[in-house]
């Protein structure tokens, strides 16, 4: 009986209508949250104390830091499922992950770029936190181009899985080389076991915006996943069903 | 509202990382549109590949 949702899960027709009825749902809370995170970073929230308006990047940054971490852990952990129980439908969410997570690390990057070149006096630095996160860049784009160099959708899926899931040990290294090694970037002020350290007024945008992108992954995320569903189907009835609406 | 835009003289650094993280967020959700409206076209033709009599 409990395991029922698994396999439902595993059913293509099940899971494509299911993320066509959800993605809405998804899609404009987040835009709600987003807007409203905006709204107290830009607006509500006070200046810095040491960084002045300056540290506002934080609400851009934060969250696509937060998404290159997170998109990846799902890759991997789609990506390890698919493996493990042959399911074609986990190789399909590892498969939608990629771009959203590559194109999200690029933008931490960039960020955080511009928001070192005033705080530390520098555009890019060999930190550890750095050079740990633009590696995490090339595992994304070595992903997607093994799957757009391996014609069969089958082996690019299993050959794309391992690539994600040895690649996950990048995943706690870029979030403790703050604490582990010597670095310029700060050490973590919201995710971490302790209480966060900022105010409430600055803290609250943010972790609206972090829940906002979060959901707004979760609906580029089904988009994604119902193509990939689709392409992964041959002679399926339910596929001109599904084309029909 | 000109000392909002000017971000205390931050401008040049926030505003831009604003624009490109919501260039990202935007890409996105028309890269996802893309790739289920061309999935879709290629079930499609798959389909109608199948049904025409040999």
């Amino acid at each position: 009986m409990a395991w029922t949702w698994f396999h439902r899960l595993a059913s293509p027709p099940h899971v494509y209508r299911l993320a066509e009825r959800l993605t809405p749902w998804f899609a404009w809370s987040s835009a709600l949250l987003i807007l409203a995170g905006l709204y107290g970073g830009l607006v509500l929230a006070p200046p810095d104390y040491q960084q002045g308006e300056g540290f506002r990047i934080i609400y851009v940054h934060a969250p696509s830091a937060w998404m290159s971490l997170m998109v990846y852990t799902v890759m991997a952990v789609a990506a390890a499922v698919g493996l493990i129980w042959r399911m074609k439908v986990a190789h399909a969410v590892a498969a939608s992950c990629a771009p959203v997570g590559a194109s999200f690390t690029l933008a931490a990057l960039v960020t955080g770029s511009l928001w070192g070149r005033p705080m530390w006096g520098t555009y890019w630095e060999w930190d550890p936190r750095l050079t740990s996160e633009l590696i995490l860049l090339f595992l994304y784009l070595g992903y997607m181009g093994l799957r757009s160099a391996t014609e069969d959708v089958q082996r690019a899926d299993r050959a794309s899985a391992v690539l994600a899931v040895v690649g996950v040990v990048n995943v706690p290294i870029i979030h403790y080389s703050v604490l582990w090694w010597n670095s310029l970037h700060q050490a973590p002020s919201v995710m971490k076991l302790d209480k966060p350290s900022m105010p409430l007024d600055m803290l609250v945008p943010l972790l609206l915006m972090l829940l906002g992108f979060t959901l707004y992954f979760v609906a580029i995320l089904l988009m994604r996943l119902r193509g990939e569903v689709l392409s992964r189907e041959r002679n399926a009835s339910w596929v001109k069903e599904a084309l029909s609406r | 509202m000109m000392e909002f835009l000017e971000m205390g003289g931050y401008a040049r650094y926030v505003w831009p990382s604003y624009a490109l993280t919501f260039a990202v967020v935007i890409l996105n959700v028309v890269w996802a549109r893309r790739a289920l409206a061309r999935s879709r076209e290629q079930a499609r033709r798959r389909l109608a590949m199948q049904e025409e009599p040999t």
